[in-house]
C-alpha cells in the first residue's frame, strides 16, 4: 500500500477513535454517581443561590449531548477547560504534571526493551542451565504485581539501604528526578521485562529452528553472525508487536506505581479526578493515554517493514 | 479507572508474518493475563496496632532554631483559596499562612487573632477591631477594607465557597472605621463568632487576591499575614513555604516548612522512617506500632474532637425501628473495634460527641449530656430480645465499605459481626473509594444503603457542630429525622451567647440525638502526631487545622 494513503487512513483512524473515546469517557462520567458541584463545596451544604451559581458556571444543568458538544467545540479550539476540583486551566494542570509521567514511561520502556531482550536472548541462545534460571526469574518477575514490586523495592532500596528516596519525584533537575523515579521504573518494568524476555526467547528459539539458519551455519556463517542476521532480526517482528500491549500495561499501571510512589504524575491526577468527577481533567488525561497508546501502535506498523521484510506497511504478524 | 486502549480495526492485506503456533499461544496467554496480573490493588497491611495510649497536651518546646523542616501530608490541595479550604490536607497547610480574625489555640479555646477585640454589643451585631500595623506578604497593610473584601469572598455565591454557610445569617459586613468592622446578623448566631477563628475568617489582601484573578489559591501568592509564607509549589509533590519577616507576631522557628505530598499510606510511614520527612499528622493506624518502636522519633496523642459512628441513612427500612438501632448498638464490639480498626488509639464512647468539646461546660451540664446515654457494652441476649420484639428477626440490612481506611473498613465488618450475632441478615456492599465520597453529596448513591461508618470532626469548640445535623433539613440529616422539638432546641442553642447557658440546651440535644441513635456512636479518635528526634514544638491536638502550628516547630536540641 502507498504510504500516503497509509498515513491518510490512519490519520482518519486516530481522530475516530479519540473522538469515539472522548463520547464514551464522558458518558461514563456523566453516568457515574455523584455530583461535582457537591465536592466542589466539600461536602457542605450550600445554598440554593451558591449551587445554582456552580452550575451555571460549569454547565452542569445542561443537557448530556449539549455539554459533550461545547466540551468537543472548545477542545477542537485547543481549550482543555477549567478543572472544576483545582481551579486552574486544565492545560496548566497537565503541563505540571505529565513531564513526570512521561519520564516515568520513558525511563521504564528503556529498562523493559534493554533488559527483556537480552535476557530473552541470552536464554535462547544458551539454554540449558542459563535457560532455566532465567525461566524462573521471569516467571518470578511475571507473577509479581508492579504494586507488589514497588512496596519491596521501596522496603529493601529506599527503607533499608538508603541507596534511593522512598517517594516523591524530585524537586525539578533533571538528575533528581532520575534518581527518584528508579525504583518506581523498574517497579513499572519488572513484569514486562519478564513477559519480553519470554516472548523474545520462543520467537528466536522458532528462529533457531528454521531452514535458513540451518543453511547459514552449513555455509560456515560464524554462530555469532548467524544469531545476530538470522535469528535476532527475525523474531524482532515478533517482539515489536507486543510493543503496543507493553506501552499500554505501561500507561495502565502508572496509576498504581505514581500512588505507591506518590509522585504525583498525571496517573495519579486522573484516580483523583475520577473520584471528584472532574469533568475537563478526566476527559484530557483519558485523551492523551488514548493518543499515546495509539501514536506508539503507528511507530510499531512504520517499523515492522524495517525489522521484517516479509511484512508490509499497514499489516502485521498475527501476533497481538 | 483508566479507559481501555482502543483496538483500531485492521484489515490485513498483503503477505501475513508467520508465527509458530507455540509462540502465538505463548504471545496470547500472555497477552490475556498481562493487564490482569500487572497491576492488582495493594496487599492488606496486617494492623500494627498500640496498647499504652495516653493524651498528651503538648509536646516538648522547641530549643532553637532550624532552617527548614518536611511535613508529610496525605493529599496535594487542590488549591490554597482560603474559601475553599475545608479538608486536613488544605487546613494543615494554610492555617501558617493565612491568618483568621480570631484565633484557635493548641488548648482549643479561641482568643484574639487579627482583629485584638470582638465584641457584641447586641444580640445581631459583631464589631470587630483590628490590629493594627499587620503587614500582609504583599507588603501592603491590613485595613478594614481587606477584611469586608475577604468575607465578602466567602459570601458570593459565584464563589462557591465552602464556608458560605457559616454565613448564612449574615445580612451585611461594612467597615465602621479604618480598622473596625461590623457584621449585621439577621438573628443571634452562637456559631458565627467562633468560625471566625476557622479558615471562614481568613483575612488576606484585597490588592493580591484581585491582582490575582480567578488563579488565585493556585499560582503566585495567597496575600495573607501569616508567620510563613508561600513559596515554591511543585504541583503534585511538594508545597515550600517560606518564613515571613515582616510578621507581627512571634517569628516562625524555622526557615522553611516543606510540605510533601505522600498519598500512599506506607510511603508516608517510609519517608517518616527514613527521615525524608519529619513528621506529620494523620498518622496511618496500621503503622502505630512500626513508628513507635523505630526509634526515630515520638508518636504523640493528642485531642482530636473526632467520633467515629455509623451513620444510619435509612429510616424506611428496619432501621426506622429504634430498638433495631439499640439493639446492633449493644451488639457491637467497640472495644475490639478501636484495637483493629484505631490502632488502640481511641476510647469507646456512647456520645456522639468528644468530651473536650464540653470542655467549657459546667459539671451539671456534663451530667446531663453523658450521663444516662445507651450503654457502650455488649448484650447479645438484650439485643436479640429487641430485634425479636421489633419483628426484624431475618431482616436485611446493607451497610457500605471501602478500603479508603480501616476506620471504614473494619467498622464495617464489626457492625455486620455484631447484626449477625443477632439474627439480622447484614450485607456489606463494598464501593469504590469515590464512591465513598460521593455518599455525602448524593442522595443516588445512598440508594439501597442502610447505614455506612462516618468519622466526624468538629472544626469549633462547641458540640452544637455535629448535633445541628439532625435538625431537618440539615446537611448531614442523611436519615431524613425530623422533630420539631429537636430543632426548637437547635434554633435555641444557636441563640444563646453566654456559653454555660447554651451548653445547658445542648447537653438536652446530646441526649435526644444520642438516645435515639440517629448514628450509633463507637469511639472517640484522637490525633496522632509522629515527629522524628530532630524536631519538636508542634501541638498535639486538632487545632492544627486553624492555628499556625509550624511557626512553633524548632530544633528539639
Amino acid at each position: 500500500m502507498s504510504f500516503v494513503r497509509f498515513a491518510v487512513r490512519r490519520v482518519a483512524e486516530m481522530a475516530a477513535t479519540l473522538l469515539t473515546a472522548s463520547f464514551v469517557v464522558f458518558g461514563a462520567m456523566y453516568l457515574a454517581p455523584g455530583n461535582p458541584a457537591s465536592f466542589l463545596l466539600a461536602g457542605r451544604s450550600a445554598s440554593p443561590e451558591a449551587l445554582a451559581s456552580i452550575n451555571a458556571q460549569y454547565h452542569l444543568d445542561d443537557p448530556f449531548l449539549v455539554r459533550y458538544f461545547r466540551w468537543l467545540g472548545d477542545v477542537l479550539q485547543g481549550d482543555f477547560g477549567r478543572s472544576i476540583t483545582y481551579r486552574t486551566d486544565v492545560s496548566r494542570l497537565l503541563a505540571d504534571r505529565l513531564p513526570t509521567t512521561l519520564l516515568l514511561i520513558v525511563m521504564s520502556l528503556a529498562v523493559v526493551v534493554a533488559v527483556g531482550l537480552l535476557l530473552g536472548r541470552i536464554a535462547a541462545v544458551r539454554g540449558g542451565a542459563t535457560d532455566s534460571a532465567i525461566l524462573v526469574t521471569t516467571t518470578f518477575a511475571v507473577g509479581t504485581p508492579s504494586f507488589v514490586a514497588a512496596v519491596l523495592l521501596q522496603g529493601l532500596f529506599a527503607v533499608n539501604l538508603g541507596w534511593f528516596p522512598s517517594s516523591g519525584a524530585g524537586d525539578g533537575g533533571l538528575g533528581d528526578m532520575l534518581w527518584h523515579l528508579t525504583l518506581p521504573a523498574v517497579a513499572l518494568a519488572l513484569y514486562l521485562i519478564g513477559m519480553l524476555a519470554r516472548v523474545t526467547r520462543s520467537a528466536m528459539l522458532e528462529a533457531l529452528d528454521s531452514d535458513h539458519v540451518t543453511v547459514a551455519r552449513s555455509r560456515g556463517v560464524p554462530e555469532r553472525q548467524v544469531i545476530r542476521r538470522h535469528v535476532f532480526r527475525n523474531s524482532l517482528g515478533t517482539v515489536l508487536t507486543t510493543g503496543g500491549l507493553i506501552v499500554s500495561t505501561l500507561l495502565v499501571c502508572t496509576i498504581l506505581v505514581e500512588t505507591a510512589f506518590s509522585i504525583g504524575g498525571i496517573g495519579q491526577l486522573l484516580e483523583l479526578s475520577t473520584t471528584t468527577k472532574d469533568f475537563p481533567t478526566v476527559q484530557a488525561i483519558s485523551l492523551i493515554i488514548v493518543a499515546l497508546f495509539m501514536i506508539v501502535n503507528l511507530i510499531v506498523d512504520l517499523l515492522l517493514p524495517l525489522v521484517d521484510p516479509r511484512v508490509t506497511l499497514g499489516t502485521r504478524s498475527a501476533a497481538v | 479507572m483508566t479507559t481501555t486502549p482502543p483496538r483500531t480495526g485492521r484489515r490485513f492485506r498483503g503477505r501475513r508474518g508467520r508465527l509458530s503456533p507455540a509462540s502465538a499461544a505463548a504471545t496470547a496467554a500472555l497477552t490475556s493475563v498481562s493487564l490482569l496480573a500487572a497491576c492488582s490493588g495493594p496487599p492488606k497491611e496486617k494492623a500494627g496496632g498500640v496498647t499504652d495510649v495516653k493524651l498528651s497536651a503538648s509536646t516538648p518546646e522547641a530549643r532553637g532554631e532550624i532552617d527548614s523542616f518536611t511535613w508529610a501530608v496525605y493529599a496535594e490541595p487542590p488549591t490554597l483559596d482560603y474559601t475553599v479550604a475545608f479538608d486536613y490536607p488544605q487546613n494543615t497547610v494554610l492555617s501558617n499562612v493565612c491568618e483568621s480574625l480570631m484565633r484557635w489555640t493548641p488548648g482549643l479555646t479561641t482568643e484574639p487573632g487579627l482583629a485584638q477585640k470582638a465584641s457584641n454589643p447586641d444580640p445581631t451585631t459583631w464589631v470587630y477591631d483590628l490590629r493594627p500595623g499587620v503587614r500582609f506578604h504583599d507588603g501592603k497593610e491590613m485595613t478594614a477594607d481587606d477584611v469586608v473584601f475577604s468575607l465578602g469572598r466567602q459570601r458570593d455565591p459565584d464563589n462557591a465557597a465552602a464556608w458560605a454557610q457559616v454565613f448564612q445569617n449574615v445580612t451585611s459586613i461594612t467597615k465602621s472605621g479604618p480598622l473596625q468592622v461590623t457584621v449585621k446578623l439577621n438573628k443571634p448566631d452562637s456559631q458565627f463568632p467562633q468560625y471566625m477563628a476557622t479558615a471562614a475568617g481568613v483575612v488576606a489582601s484585597k490588592a493580591a487576591v484581585e491582582a490575582a484573578g480567578k488563579d488565585y489559591g493556585t499560582t503566585g501568592g495567597l496575600g495573607c499575614s501569616g508567620p510563613f509564607k508561600l513559596g515554591t509549589w511543585n504541583k503534585g509533590q511538594s508545597i515550600e513555604l517560606e518564613r515571613f519577616d515582616n510578621y507581627w507576631g512571634t517569628k516562625a522557628k524555622s526557615k522553611k516548612a516543606v510540605f510533601r505530598v505522600l498519598t500512599d499510606p506506607s510511603a508516608r510511614t517510609n519517608a517518616m522512617l527514613s527521615g525524608e520527612a519529619d513528621g506529620g499528622y494523620l498518622i496511618p493506624t496500621e503503622s502505630y506500632a512500626r513508628l513507635r518502636g523505630s526509634g526515630t522519633g515520638t508518636l504523640y496523642f493528642g485531642e482530636g474532637l473526632s467520633t467515629v459512628n455509623v451513620n444510619v441513612t435509612n429510616m424506611q427500612g428496619p432501621l426506622g425501628d429504634i430498638r433495631v438501632r439499640r439493639a446492633l448498638s449493644l451488639a457491637l464490639d467497640r472495644s475490639g473495634f478501636v484495637k483493629a480498626g484505631l490502632g488502640g488509639a481511641g476510647t469507646v464512647t456512647n456520645s456522639l460527641t468528644t468530651r473536650a468539646a464540653w470542655s467549657a461546660a459546667p459539671e451539671r451540664t456534663l451530667k446531663t449530656a453523658f450521663d444516662s446515654l445507651p450503654p457502650t457494652g455488649q448484650d447479645i441476649e438484650k439485643a436479640k430480645a429487641l430485634v425479636k420484639e421489633a419483628g426484624a428477626t431475618g431482616k436485611t440490612l446493607t451497610v457500605a465499605t471501602s478500603s479508603i481506611g480501616q476506620d471504614v473498613s473494619l467498622l464495617a465488618t464489626a457492625v455486620q459481626a455484631a447484626g449477625t450475632r443477632i439474627g439480622l441478615d447484614i450485607q456489606l456492599k463494598t464501593i469504590a473509594p469515590n464512591a465513598f465520597t460521593a455518599l455525602f453529596t448524593d442522595p443516588q448513591a445512598r440508594e439501597g444503603i442502610d447505614m455506612f461508618p462516618l468519622t466526624y470532626y468538629d472544626s469549633i469548640t462547641d458540640p452544637l457542630d455535629l448535633l445541628q445535623n439532625f435538625k431537618t433539613g440539615a446537611y448531614m440529616n442523611f436519615a431524613g429525622y425530623s422533630d420539631p422539638e429537636y430543632d426548637k432546641l437547635v434554633d435555641r442553642a444557636s441563640a444563646v451567647y453566654p456559653l454555660e447557658e447554651r451548653m445547658d440546651v445542648e447537653a438536652k440535644l446530646q441526649h435526644q440525638a444520642s438516645d435515639q441513635l440517629l448514628w450509633i456512636p463507637v469511639a472517640e479518635w484522637p490525633t496522632a502526631l509522629f515527629m522524628n528526634k530532630r524536631i519538636t514544638g508542634a501541638p498535639t491536638t486538632i487545632s492544627y487545622m486553624y492555628y499556625p502550628w509550624a511557626a512553633d516547630v524548632g530544633a528539639a536540641q
